[in-house]
């Protein structure tokens, strides 16, 4: 940002370094242009957890419509999604500046707003995952036995509601990409197009991770479901590491904080190695339960991370102010205008 | 009608009478005596407790100065040679620039905000509702020129009002009322405009060509926002006043992005099944 001959202590004019009209990179005193958002560590777990839970509720409606018969692989990947459902909210008012006033997010849709859309899909499809789950805690005894409440549980249409609960699950698992890039951070919003893409891919991976960890661990699922899972896994970590290689190529040399000394590690180490190209190898191996575990392991690492990192670089992609400057503007070719059609 | 300003910032003299009006008149609290070292601003930026603020840009002719300074005679602008071989050329130009929100046509802010806090009220001014706000914080990345911004005490996010309880009495907002060169303006948007258009070909006149209005959609500003009802003369590139040249509406981006989500989990799905029927 600053020449060198400005830091050494001998400015070439009496006047303020940072403001040297001979400098061709103009800034303000190195002073952000944009502020970055204060979203803390909530966030990303949020990412993290959202992605399994929609993840999950994938699994569940796909396997109801193959006509899939193990009840484990059902009963994971319905409770882990009413989990994930019920910890997200939390997560998310917990956020809030003024978390008494959540329910304001219901008290209007606004269509461009991905916060309000957001909002909006994970209240129906945290309530429609209450009820396919409380369902499937009745079949299983939970509720207390024999009683009222457990025989009224019994009647949830639960198939439907699971195909009816897909597209906002779905949409769950994607808008957490949208609520980054429409923004005027230039490391998120120069990907626009593929970043709900990517965090879907990593969703749907953590997703399936998850459930195959599950029914690993608890030696739970039977060979087919175990087999299904290992195949979509595969397939799924390949297409996440196309988009986020094509997501990097969007980004340009906007992607630089995900390089920098503090995210690079993780990025580069836990995202793309240990989070995807490890597990690839792991599965594509001879396959054992304890390299299974370990694979949906790393995966569940490597997406935590990836959405780690995505939401600090672009705190770090917002304090840079020639990262904006370059970014908006006018004629420079990769410039901020967006290249959708209004 | 929209009312908006028109800051002139080749007649602000650095005083910061509106700095000072709009904190009193908005009851905003301190911002600590932080000594930034970067000229003689030590408020630094816009932020959720200051909603005008003041840039010092020390902007000194183009020769440089070299070998032993004397700086007194600097400051007097003596062009007596001075011992030592130095050279001396006076203190060139200062630039002052007093900002505030731009209150943008299409309002990113405003278009974030999931529970509508954020309105354009009878005057076509961007406005939150401090009682609707429930501090999500998603207008502050979205603003393409870093003004509203979260305020941690709080939790809500605030920036300038253009003095709406001014205005609602008729009175103009605190800034421009303290401004004692007229470098602030307020008034009908449309008026200003005629006003900066007239400056700005006086200032073309004068030797300076390159004045120019910061906030229309002809000259740059306004990528997909459509102008800002709060407008700049800026005798310099934008990124000096640390503006942006072309700021762009980031929902623009979002119908685009739904549908490449929908294209996504379709395949997904896709995938996701074929690996359960063949598995």
């Amino acid at each position: 940002m600053t020449d060198e001959k400005h830091r050494n202590g001998k400015p070439e004019t009496s006047h303020h370094p940072e403001t040297d009209p001979n400098r061709d990179d103009k800034n303000y005193y190195g002073i952000p242009p944009i502020k970055r958002a204060h979203w803390t560590w909530q966030i990303y777990v949020y990412f993290w957890i959202g992605g399994i839970g929609a993840g999950s509720h994938l699994l569940a409606t796909i396997g109801y419509l193959l006509g899939w018969r193990d009840e484990a692989f059902f009963r994971t990947t319905k409770y882990t999604t009413l989990v994930a459902m019920v910890v997200s909210p939390v997560l998310l008012v917990w956020d809030l500046g003024r978390p008494e006033r959540f329910l304001n997010m219901l008290r209007i849709l606004k269509l461009r707003s991905p916060m309000s859309t957001g909002s909006w899909a994970l209240s129906i499809f945290g309530s429609l995952s209450g009820l396919i789950a409380t369902k499937q805690a009745a079949e299983d005894g939970l509720l207390l036995g024999d009683n009222f409440a457990s025989r009224l549980a019994k009647l949830v249409p639960d198939r439907l509601i699971s195909v009816l609960a897909l597209p906002f699950g779905l949409y769950v698992g994607s808008y957490t990409g949208i609520l980054l890039i429409a923004t005027s951070v230039p490391m998120w919003a120069k990907n626009w197009l593929l970043m709900g893409p990517t965090f879907l891919s990593s969703a749907v991976s953590s997703g399936l991770s998850w459930t195959s960890l599950v029914l690993h661990i608890g030696r739970w699922g039977d060979g087919k479901t175990l087999g299904a899972l290992k195949k979509a896994e595969k397939a799924m970590l390949i297409i996440e590491s196309v988009l986020i290689a094509a997501s990097l190529v969007r980004m340009g040399k906007w992607s630089k904080p995900l390089f920098s000394k503090k995210l690079g590690p993780l990025f580069v180490g836990g995202t793309i190695l240990g989070g995807i190209v490890a597990p690839l190898v792991l599965l594509f191996g001879k396959g054992s339960r304890e390299k299974s575990i370990l694979a949906s392991i790393l995966v569940l690492v490597g997406g935590f991370l990836f959405r780690y990192v995505m939401v600090v670089g672009g705190r770090d992609s917002a304090d840079d102010p020639e990262s904006y400057f370059t970014f908006a503007k006018k004629d420079e070719k990769g410039g901020g205008r967006p290249e959708v059609s209004e | 009608m929209a009312t908006g300003f028109l800051t002139d910032t080749t007649v602000c003299i650095g005083c910061k009478a509106c700095e000072v009006a709009c904190k009193q008149w908005n009851q905003l609290p301190a911002d600590g005596y932080e000594l930034t070292g970067d000229s003689y601003d030590n408020t630094k930026q816009l932020s959720g407790d200051t909603w005008r603020h003041v840039a010092f840009i020390e902007n000194p002719k183009k020769k440089r100065l070299t070998g032993d300074v004397d700086l007194v005679a600097l400051a007097e602008d003596v062009k007596e040679d001075l011992p030592n071989g130095a050279e001396l050329d006076g203190l060139g130009r200062w630039t002052f620039m007093s900002d505030v929100c731009k209150h943008c046509v299409e309002a990113p802010c405003q278009q974030a905000c999931p529970t509508g806090a954020i309105i354009r009220n009878e005057f076509d001014n961007v406005y939150i509702q401090p009682d609707v706000c429930n501090g999500c914080g998603y207008c502050v990345p979205a603003c393409p020129y870093g003004v509203i911004t979260s305020v941690p005490e709080d939790g809500r996010a605030f920036k300038c009002t253009l003095c709406y309880d001014r205005q609602i009495d008729g009175l103009e907002p605190a800034c421009a009322k303290a401004c004692p060169t007229n470098s602030i303006m307020f008034g009908e948007v449309e008026e200003l405009e005629k006003l900066a258009e007239e400056r700005v070909a006086q200032l073309h006149d004068r030797g300076y060509p390159q004045a120019f209005l910061y906030g229309t959609p002809e000259v740059g500003g306004t990528g997909g926002i459509k102008g800002n009802h709060s407008k700049f003369i800026l005798m310099d590139v934008p990124e000096t006043y640390n503006l942006p040249e072309n700021p762009f509406l980031p929902q623009d981006k979002v119908a685009g992005a739904t549908i490449a989500c929908g294209v996504a989990a379709g395949v997904l799905g896709a995938v996701v099944a074929w690996a359960f029927l063949e598995g």
